[in-house]
């Protein structure tokens, strides 16, 4: 038995092949280019090969950046997830309590990067803000734009602020999936709350756990506006993630080639990343 | 184990008017097979969530043997559930799933594995016990359910909430063969809520019969068969269910009690003869083959008489458009209510 080609089907499928080479793959590729590149003018450009690539991961300030990238990346997953669970756990499951706390949870979500990042800013002013002059009020002296570790703190608390309804709405999401039954059984077994949680609702979280893990981690990789917004990358560098060191470098000094390189080393990382984690989660499954 | 007596219990969903659940007495005695047989919206399911602690009774008592469980918790009462549905642990093993409800109750670990290994050879899912749960059929799923129900010694009920709704039809058969063998085995009260009365019939040492939240009659299947409380019973079991015929409709006469009003007979109560004879005359409607007997075919005639249509089971020695007369040998009087009111046999 031979299988029936029907050929014409690809022309079906060139519309969709041509959109996504211009709005993926050729700017990608333009990226590459640039990454192998030494482009002084129009007109004069040099092969290098790798050396863009070897520089950037030689360069301190790369290597430092991509070190509090992932201390922040990995913080605020460590926060919101368990936090977002939590939340999701205590919610009411029906009723007009629980359409509220949807609306409630939906509205950091709703609100754009640089804004939260001004609210934030104003927010924790030592000066104006409400929460600076109240910290400062109960003693701790506290100001982020002077002290990193407050800067930091700031930072994860904004992104917590602003993120953890979306790992809550996730994961209530993959609760309302849990049929009644499994409670009822789980309580005449004299199950406590942990393996209800562990044995009942854990293994049916998976699947939306392992999508907010991918989203947060994404996210919180590639962010800019907020920190931008609020400690354009200070106090010194203590916050200047990769996105900001990238956009320094490419507009800032307009190093194409490096930035170049810097791109396309921190797109593969997040994609190995996420290929690990997800092959790894998905394949316990099979 | 433990005998299970309700008493006076009702249950009414606060605000409501009705009762889902009007008072009622019974008493399940230990070690019984019990089914609760109704149709849908008759209360059965909110019995059975009295009985698990789902919810608490607006009136009544329930007891365990002697103790007064009626607001007592559910992981407290010693009750099991099978859920119309698997409903395992799917991320464990299948002795995993059976240990659980013991490793939650702090059982003796060595005894834990030998209990499991016990229970899975007594509904033979001996070679499943490694596999994680998900990975089962959906019949070897509620076995496994049934094994976690049945795995602690000291269960006082097993209630099983239409076990076999999920289940295949051809091993429908099986699991219900199952389930009686080791209900026997273990001599464990169970509760079974079903709206199939074969099911309920031949799972059942005592079946129940439910109707608009209330209680209509309490029995062997062979009483609820052969003398049922009210037309209402009469009907619904069996099938074709028992004709009913007003008395005054009758052609000849036919003892009856006093204050009877209609008459029932079973399809096999009742005689096909040859016009003229018998107590109803009527003309073949239908004919039904459903098997033979000695060479005989047999199956169920249905036949238009003055008295409304009736179903008579026996041999098919008549054809579509013949009239006949149907000779009761055997029936059950009815007072204008519907109420049984005494049996009397010729």
């Amino acid at each position: 038995m031979t299988k029936p080609y029907n050929n014409k089907a690809w022309l079906g499928v060139l519309p969709v092949l041509l959109i996504v080479a211009f709005s993926g793959v050729v700017p990608l590729m333009t990226v590459v280019n640039y990454s192998v590149q030494d482009i002084l003018d129009f007109n004069s450009r040099f092969f290098v090969g790798f050396q863009w690539y070897s520089e950037t991961l030689q360069d301190p300030r790369f290597v430092e950046a991509f070190v509090r990238q992932l201390g922040f990346s990995a913080s605020v997953l460590i926060i919101e997830i368990p936090l977002g669970l939590m939340l999701a756990r205590g919610m009411p499951r029906e009723g007009i309590s629980a359409s509220l706390m949807l609306v409630l949870l939906a509205i950091p979500l709703l609100i754009p990067w640089n804004v939260v990042g001004t609210i934030w800013q104003l927010y924790a002013r030592s000066d104006i803000g409400l929460l600076g002059v109240t910290l400062n009020a109960l003693g701790l002296g506290f100001n982020y734009t002077a002290n990193p570790l407050h800067a930091w703190i700031t930072l994860l608390a904004m992104d917590i602020w602003h993120w953890t309804s979306l790992v809550a709405l996730l994961a209530f999401a993959g609760l309302t999936s849990v049929p009644a039954a499994y409670y009822q059984a789980a309580e005449l077994d004299g199950a406590s709350k942990w393996q209800v949680f562990r044995y009942v609702e854990l293994p049916r979280l998976k699947g939306v756990l392992v999508i907010a893990v991918l989203l947060r981690l994404m996210d919180s990789f590639m962010i800019y506006t907020e920190p931008f917004v609020l400690t354009g990358g200070g106090p010194g560098n203590a916050t200047t993630f990769l996105s900001q060191h990238l956009a320094t470098m490419a507009v800032g000094q307009f190093d194409l080639g490096p930035a170049a390189a810097f791109s396309v080393i921190y797109f593969l990382f997040i994609l190995l990343f996420c290929w690990v984690f997800y092959s790894s989660v998905v394949r316990e499954n099979d | 184990m433990a005998s299970i007596q309700l008493d006076g219990l009702s249950f009414r969903y606060p605000g409501a008017e009705e009762y889902t659940l009007a008072p009622l007495s019974l008493n399940v005695p230990d070690g019984t097979a019990f089914a609760l047989l109704g149709a849908s919206g008759a209360g059965k399911t909110t019995l059975l969530n009295l009985l698990s602690g789902l919810l608490a009774p607006t009136s009544g008592r329930i007891f365990f043997g002697d103790d007064d469980v009626s607001y007592v918790a559910g992981r407290q009462r010693n009750v099991a559930q099978v859920f119309q549905f698997p409903v395992l642990y799917e991320s464990l093993s299948v002795a995993e799933n059976l240990a659980f409800p013991l490793r939650a109750r702090k059982f003796d670990p060595l005894w834990i594995d030998e209990r499991v290994r016990h229970i899975a050879a007594d509904l033979a899912i001996t070679e499943q016990l490694p596999f994680v749960a998900a990975d089962l059929s959906l019949f070897q799923k509620q076995l496994v359910a049934i094994g976690r129900a049945l795995v602690r010694p000291d269960v006082s009920v097993v209630l099983l909430d239409e076990p076999l709704t999920a289940v295949e039809p051809r091993m429908k058969w099986r699991l219900r063969q199952t389930l009686r063998r080791v209900q026997e085995e273990l001599a464990v009260t169970m509760i079974y809520v079903t709206h199939d009365q074969t099911e309920a019939l031949t799972f059942a040492d005592q079946v129940a019969v439910m109707a608009d939240g209330g209680l209509l009659q309490v029995g062997t299947p062979e009483q609820i068969y052969a003398t049922p409380s009210c037309e209402f019973v009469g009907y619904f079991i069996g099938s074709p269910g028992m004709n009913f015929v007003d008395i005054e409709r009758l052609e000849s006469s036919l003892e009856v009690s006093v204050g009877a009003s209609r008459v029932g007979f079973r399809p096999e109560w009742a005689l096909l003869k040859p016009q003229g004879q018998g107590q109803l005359a009527g003309t073949v409607e239908s004919i039904q083959l459903a098997g033979t007997d000695s060479g005989a075919a047999t199956g169920v005639v249905r036949l238009d008489t003055a008295a409304g249509r009736v179903a008579v089971r026996g041999k098919l020695n008549v054809a579509v458009g013949d009239h006949v007369g149907i000779e009761l040998r055997q029936h059950l009087c009815f007072s204008a209510q519907g109420d049984l009111v005494t049996a009397e046999y010729d």
